[in-house]
């Protein structure tokens, strides 16, 4: 027994109860902004000019997310310009995601009396799968239903002494129960990935770990500059971190300890349980999204913040489906920003706990949050604009 | 005035974390698994930023977490701050390709 959540037909549990609109723009914009329990994702990305396998990535994050467990029914359009591409068809859409058992209904601007008809369309069956999905309860759950995933950001020293650490403990925990945790940024694990490699449950997890590292070290070095005029970005160095590897091996610590299963991409769902390293990239409005296209339920952003000032309202989620938790273990990021916090471990350098306690109370935030307790971002309307991390050349 | 204290991450590490914000001539206390080690911070180290355990010869390895996070860009005093004045990256130089590896 452990949080509350929502029983799925293809056996996963949500966290949230939410009617999904897709793809990005202006009919699922405002279905969603009319229609209250509905999201949509808000990219540029949608496939125009893009190759095979990028348009390939943006279908699985599209897809990924109507099958994400917290979405109860999904509304999908015929209207965005990358539809034209086998990979983005509506019918291919629509047909991954019923396939999950979920109800998907599609809208067509040019069957349905054009996009003003498409729009008043939507809303009206947006409406009924809201009010239906609604009666669903949440019941008692076990954790190996939880799949959650992380980046630290805005790192400083804290992160690595007590931020990391903590999430690290819930991590070991959820994987122990069963669960599924994503941990990723490629970059950020450059100086620690011999570290991670020695943990790979299989020797060809652990070549696949450090193919991933020499693949971003080659292309960084191409660039002919220091990887710090770049990352270290300029807060994590004015939070008193030297180096890549400085950060990288703080980094690390949110992974916990447990074996790594798999080394998944982009948006990339995991075909058993437990950690995975996912090889992506840092950026706060590309990583969230790729995780709940891959299936996580819960997201944590594990904050440093040395480097912020006057940031006393952070970001609005970035994770379109998944609940968004802000942990940080600095004392003066939790003074400056106290009402968007939604963990702080920073009690850890304080001396009060230690990193396991620090980590059980963690664990206890997240059973509640999954259980329906808001995170402090869902306090919010405004939600980041998402930059998928699409890696070819456009034409 | 009590010490002011600082974080080891690993035995071998050559330096610490300060965890208050320090003053030159600050006592400076540095404890991990019931050792307590002491010495004198000859510059502000502030909240977060590490302090060198003992002198570090330009080209050293820098060790923190027990791993090399850099090498010594110019002899480090004992209790002098490393930061990215005198600590260089080993990875990822893109600007040292091509060249010996300093």
């Amino acid at each position: 027994m452990s949080f509350l959540g929502y029983m799925r037909p293809d056996g996963s549990v949500g966290t949230r109860n939410f009617v999904l609109v897709i793809p990005q723009g202006l009919i699922a914009k405002s279905i969603t902004d009319f229609v209250a329990g509905t999201r949509t994702i808000q990219t540029v990305d949608h496939g125009s000019g893009r190759t095979a396998n990028d348009r390939e990535r943006i279908a699985r994050v599209l897809t990924g997310l109507g099958k994400n467990p917290n979405v109860a029914s999904v509304i999908v359009h015929a209207a965005s310009p990358g539809v034209g591409y086998p990979e983005l068809t509506v019918e291919r859409l629509a047909d991954e995601i019923a396939a999950s058992g979920k109800r998907v209904e599609v809208i067509d601007p040019a069957k349905d009396g054009g996009v003003y008809g498409a729009i008043g369309k939507g809303i009206q069956l947006a409406r009924m799968m809201v009010y239906e999905a609604s009666k669903l309860r949440r019941t008692e759950t076990e954790d190996k239903h939880l799949c959650l995933g992380v980046k630290c950001g805005y790192s400083d020293t804290t992160s690595g002494i007590a931020g990391n650490p903590a999430v690290g403990y819930l991590f070991d925990k959820i994987v122990k129960a069963g669960g599924t945790a994503f941990f990723g940024e490629t970059t950020e694990i450059i100086g620690a990935e011999q570290a991670l490699a020695k943990r790979a449950a299989t020797p060809d997890v652990s070549k696949a770990i450090l193919d991933a590292v020499a693949h971003r070290e080659a292309l960084a070095k191409s660039t002919g500059l220091d990887i710090r005029t770049v990352n270290p970005v300029p807060s994590n160095i004015k939070g008193g971190i030297s180096s890549l590897e400085e950060k990288s091996l703080g980094a690390i610590h949110k992974a916990g300890t447990a074996p790594i299963q798999g080394v998944l991409q982009y948006a990339e769902k995991p075909k058993g349980r437990g950690l995975y390293f996912v090889d992506n990239w840092m950026g706060s409005f590309s990583i969230f999204a790729g995780y709940a296209a891959a299936g996580s339920n819960l997201v944590l952003f594990q904050l440093g913040g040395g480097g912020l000032t006057g940031r006393t309202l952070l970001e609005g989620s970035p994770s379109v489906v998944a609940p968004f938790l802000w942990c940080t273990a600095n004392p003066n990021t939790y003074a400056m920003a106290k009402d968007n916090i939604d963990f702080y471990s920073g009690t850890v350098i304080e001396n009060q706990e230690d990193p396991a306690e620090a980590g059980e109370r963690l664990y206890q935030t997240v059973i509640d949050i999954a259980s329906g307790t808001r995170s402090r971002s869902e306090t919010l309307l405004y939600t980041e604009p998402i930059d998928l991390y699409l890696e070819e050349p456009r034409f | 005035m009590p010490a002011k204290r600082a974080l080891i991450m690993h035995p071998k590490d050559n330096v610490a974390t300060s965890i208050e914000e320090i003053q030159p001539g600050d006592q400076v206390q540095i404890s991990r698994g019931g050792v307590v080690r002491n010495l004198t911070a000859i510059e502000a180290i502030p909240f977060g930023f590490k302090i060198a355990l003992e002198e570090i010869p330009q080209g050293a390895i820098i060790l923190k977490y027990g791993e090399t996070i850099g090498k010594a860009g110019r002899s480090i005093a004992r209790g002098a701050l490393v930061h990215v004045h005198n600590l260089g990256g080993t990875r990822a130089r893109g600007d040292l390709e091509g060249r010996e590896n300093r």
